[in-house]
């Protein structure tokens, strides 16, 4: 929780976040934010100037941009259906870094350009594997108890 | 890509800044007037390679890649310093310190690929022969 004077106002009502915003979750927070940055960096660039090339790579990677930038709100937002959003986006980034990277070692010739989950994230030290099962766990641990 | 007096600047500010960060958040320490100060040390060479780059673009060089791509970069590397700053204010734990460090390693990153297309990813090495003269030697 931040630390806020008790007579400012909510943002939203009084969510509970489950301490998901303090401590290790600062940093997980700020890895999303540099992924999202850095996907959506590439996406717009490789859609805007060569698209033609390689576009389902493209579009791949616009997909995983979108999935960060969700993931990093979601984390970095108060309360449960945030919590919901952001475990829903880390589960779909799991499964995308397993699928694609599985796919572009199994066939390379259909993944010609790289996104960020080519070759389970290997362009990026392997840190698009790790974050989702981090990001899972950390949820996990912040869970709210119904 | 290629290595020129920017990217050997930006290496060494960027890489101590992340080890002071990181050291700092190992010994359990909040953010304190080292770790702004490294932080700041980032945000202050993106500032003088922006304006630097301006200068060059209007005193004549030329950007071998997609020049708005560039801009972008740049832009984003100097807000990124300023990001981690407002993060790690918000809640100052030791967990802080290591937000302040991604800072770091992510504008040495940044600066890997607006070198790339600064010089293009196929230049020669002269070029970075000559951007060693030209920066690292002051001339």
């Amino acid at each position: 929780m931040t630390q806020e004077t008790p007579t400012e106002p909510r943002d939203t009502e009084q969510a509970p976040d489950n301490g998901r915003r303090s401590g290790a979750g600062r940093l997980l927070i700020t890895v999303y934010a540099i992924f999202a940055i850095a996907a959506t960096a590439r996406a717009g660039f490789q859609i805007a100037t060569q698209f033609e090339q390689a576009p389902l790579a493209y579009l791949l990677s616009a997909f995983a941009a979108v999935v960060y930038i969700v993931a990093t709100v979601s984390l970095a937002s108060r309360g449960r259906t945030a919590a919901r959003i952001a475990a829903a986006a880390i589960v779909v980034e799991l499964l995308g870094v397993l699928v694609i990277g599985s796919l572009s070692l199994a066939d390379p010739a259909a993944f010609p350009k790289a996104t960020v989950w080519s070759l389970y994230g290997q362009g990026y030290v392997f840190v698009p594997l790790v974050l989702p099962i981090l990001g899972l766990w950390w949820l996990y641990r912040h869970r709210t108890r119904a | 890509m290629t290595v020129d007096g920017w990217f050997i600047a930006a290496l060494v500010i960027g890489v101590l800044s992340t080890v002071t960060c990181v050291g700092a958040a190992i010994l359990k320490k909040k953010p304190n007037d080292i770790t702004l100060l490294a932080v700041a040390a980032v945000w202050l060479f993106t500032l003088v390679y922006l304006v630097a780059s301006i200068v060059r673009v209007a005193t004549g060089s030329t950007i071998a890649g997609a020049t708005w791509e560039f801009w972008a970069y740049l832009v984003t590397a100097v807000c990124i310093p300023i990001a981690g700053f407002y993060w790690a204010m918000l809640e100052r734990s030791f967990w802080s310190n290591y937000v302040l460090g991604a800072v770091g390693v992510t504008v040495v990153v940044m600066m890997a690929r607006m070198a790339q297309i600064w010089y293009g990813s196929g230049a020669p090495a002269a070029a970075a022969l000559h951007g060693l003269t030209t920066i690292g030697f002051g001339a």
